[in-house]
């Protein structure tokens, strides 16, 4: 009886050290594959990001070798009593409340047009994609030029010669319509993106459906809003939270188009940052607002996971 | 079986090239330090100085074609690596190559950086270092002084400038004018006779001080006292609340165009599309325009307001950065770019205007009309405030005007409280 207890406690044991073995030759195969990915990624991603944390805590000296002053929460302090940080707060939740669902709507019709167009399929589907793979600093420069001022901006030209407007407006230097040219620019770059994840998505709805809802008499409205949207509610929630976080990250466009003004009125977070840290060599204070913006990214998405559920879907 | 094979080997020849990406950069370094003991022992081994500037493109080819050359030869030992930076975004650039231990060995740099790379300790201070004093005996004052920090010089003036008034030579003539105006009043004056559509009298180029302070300070506007310790009293006095309440005034009229925030045409289109009586500029104005710009504008003083003619002190100074290997080497290089042929060749063929006081009086460089217009306006040019804070103060001037032309302040407001922020920057100093 006792003999075959630990008979048997010997061979558990000797099952874990197998075990254990197993796992270890695993990871000694694939640490070739991926031992390199790790170094790469902790050198340029997590030892940057924790520095980052402990920067927001300091007065940070850039140069090397010179102590930096432990701050404290000063620069969170700073950063909830300073006006212009709100007011790029404010500019960086209006992108998103704006742009996402633009995006989101004109990508989904642009994919179900492509999707039911015979001919030409490819050809559209790289023309809507073009500007999501042009450089962010070549489109903004175009949209700069495009938004001029006076009556030589192509925009202001064709408004007045369509009789829309009488006067030229000023489109960079009022805050709304400044905010205005940055949103259709973000829009206008992101739909590519959109219509892409989309179409593969309707390309996974069996075609029965589809034949199942004309038998049954639905018409092409009906079958978008009760066959289509609730089908593709997945890749819905994937875009939703990709777009939000990537609208904390409006960045590029506002600094070469407006660059905050007029009177910061149009600042988001990253430039205000970029600025305070490279303009102002205040590298602890923006390193602050990094942080804030990161845990306010986070807080975004553990609450979209928390409030809009996954369902997948079994056809 | 054969698998693990495979994994060994991509292990194996991973960890071969870190390896012999080691020994590589390791024989490398080995390499350079013998160079460097070679060079001890006298052995003709030229050392390279790596030199940053923003030379636009006329003096760059000054500097490549006649300056370098000329260096090089009467100084064999030293090579000059010289790399042209575009302005935009230099700064940030600068300062990650400070982070990163990069910099280069001398570099040109804006006057404004340089108290605020010195209190950073980028810079190393040159006034200990041999010759520095005959430098400073033949400089002119106000852009040695651009050097100055804490007690110390941390660079050598390279050039300076200021702006003047640039007049358009057709609006002129349909004023009824056959030479510039002279005082402020009679500037308003004709810009009130040219006034039309699309046409205005004064172009500013912006609500920054660079832009904006010559009509500020003209018209009778203080930012400190003159030692550069208080803003309050001087900023918003009566006086500056009046000079600013003048070119709102202006503004509402529509004699000063709408460049100043930002809008179309700016100011050398609108001086080449006849929108604008006068703009103001730096020499550059003419050495990238060339003749065509000689014939169709009238250069001049700044018009006489109630605190008289006053521009703006720009230009650029050399700064010998902490981390160079070769300070000897750099510092004569620098010394040289203070000496009579490079400030010469560069006066003379890009209307830069030295800071070497024995050149500028020189009769080639004093001869030309537009130098010696540039060299006067100076002598009553405001240095803009030396301090290391200057990009908060330069910051917190342009938004305080920025209010005012869009509205959201009257002068009063808006100048009380630029005051009292510019008083803390300049007590952090």
């Amino acid at each position: 009886m006792l003999s075959q207890s630990i008979l048997e406690n010997k061979s558990k044991n000797n099952k874990k050290n197998s075990h254990f073995k197993q796992k270890f030759k695993e990871w000694f195969e694939v640490l070739p594959f991926i031992g390199l990915g790790l170094v790469l990624l902790s050198v340029f991603v997590v030892y940057p990001q924790i520095k980052n944390i402990y920067m927001a805590f300091t007065n940070y000296n850039i140069m090397p070798g010179q102590p930096s002053e432990f701050v404290g929460f000063a620069n969170f302090m700073r950063a909830f009593h300073s006006e212009k940080f709100w007011l790029a707060f404010r500019n960086t939740v209006l992108y998103g409340v704006v742009t996402v669902p633009g995006q989101m709507a004109i990508g989904l019709i642009v994919a179900v047009l492509i999707n039911n167009v015979i001919k030409g399929k490819n050809l559209y589907k790289v023309m809507i994609y073009i500007p999501v793979i042009t450089s962010w600093i070549v489109v903004s420069l175009i949209f700069k030029y495009l938004f001029t001022d006076g009556k030589e901006g192509l925009i202001n030209y064709a408004l007045l010669k369509l009789h829309l407007i009488s006067n030229p407006i000023s489109w960079l230097q009022n805050t709304w319509t400044a905010n205005f040219v940055i949103w259709v620019l973000g829009i206008w770059k992101g739909i590519g993106w959109v219509m892409v994840i989309y179409l593969a998505a309707l390309q996974g709805i069996p075609n029965e459906l589809y034949e199942a809802a004309e038998v049954d008499g639905a018409n092409p409205v009906q079958t978008f809003f009760k066959i289509i949207i609730p089908l593709i509610k997945p890749t819905t929630f994937f875009i939703l939270i990709n777009l939000i976080i990537g609208a904390f990250g409006v960045f590029i466009q506002v600094m070469m188009i407006t660059n905050g003004a007029p009177l910061g009125t149009t600042d988001v977070l990253l430039n205000y940052m970029y600025n305070r840290a490279f303009s102002d060599f205040e590298f602890g204070y923006a390193s602050a607002i990094s942080v804030i913006i990161g845990i306010v990214i986070m807080a975004i998405t553990l609450l979209q996971k928390r409030l809009l559920k996954y369902d997948e879907f079994n056809y | 079986m054969s698998k693990k094979v495979i994994s060994v080997l991509v292990a194996a020849i991973l960890a071969l090239t870190f390896v012999m990406a080691g020994c590589s950069s390791n024989s490398g370094t080995k390499k350079t330090t013998d160079n460097s003991s070679v060079n001890d022992t006298q052995k003709v081994e030229p050392v390279t100085i790596e030199f940053w500037h923003t030379f636009s493109d006329t003096e760059d080819k000054i500097l490549n074609e006649q300056i370098i050359p000329d260096f090089e030869q009467k100084y064999p030992n030293i090579k000059v690596k010289a790399t042209r930076m575009p302005y935009d975004g230099l700064k940030q650039q600068v300062i990650s190559a400070v982070a990163g231990n990069a910099t280069p060995d001398v570099m040109r740099m804006d006057i404004i950086w340089v108290p605020e790379f010195a209190k950073l300790g980028a810079l190393q201070p040159v006034d200990n270092l041999e010759g520095f004093d005959a430098i400073k005996e033949k400089a002119f004052k106000g852009p040695m002084e651009t050097n100055y920090f804490n007690g110390h010089y941390y660079g050598i003036p390279q050039d300076t400038n200021t702006k003047i008034a640039i007049y358009n030579k057709t609006l002129l003539q349909q004023a009824g004018l056959t030479e510039p105006p002279k005082t402020f009043d009679e500037l308003v004056a004709a810009a009130e006779k040219i006034k039309g559509k699309d046409r205005w009298g004064i172009a500013i180029s912006g609500t920054g001080p660079w832009g904006i302070a010559p009509y500020f300070l003209s018209l009778g506007g203080k930012v400190t006292d003159d030692k550069y310790t208080k803003a309050t009293g001087y900023l918003n006095s009566p006086e500056s609340v009046a000079a600013l309440q003048k070119l709102i005034d202006l503004y509402n009229e529509k004699l000063i165009g709408p460049c100043i925030l930002g809008g179309q045409p700016d100011t050398w289109g609108g001086m080449k599309g006849n929108n604008y009586l006068m703009i103001d500029d730096g020499p550059w104005f003419y050495s990238i325009q060339g003749d065509a710009a000689k014939q169709s504008t009238v250069p001049a003083l700044f018009p006489q307001g109630p605190g008289g003619s006053i521009s703006v002190v720009g230009g650029e100074d050399l700064v010998l950065f902490k981390t160079t290997k070769h300070p000897k080497e750099a510092w004569i290089f620098m010394q040289y770019m203070f000496s009579e042929t490079p400030q010469k060749l560069l006066a003379q063929q890009a209307g830069l205007i030295p800071t070497n006081m024995d050149v500028a009086n020189s009769s080639d460089v004093s001869g030309d009309p537009i130098i010696s217009l540039y060299v006067q306006q100076l002598k009553t040019a405001w240095p803009r405030t030396p301090s290391p804070n200057w990009g908060k103060i330069d910051e917190t001037l342009g938004q305080a005007f920025e209010k005012v032309f869009r509205g959201k302040a009257t002068p009063q407001q808006a100048l009380d409280e630029a005051a009292k922020q510019i008083d803390e920057f300049l007590q952090n100093n």
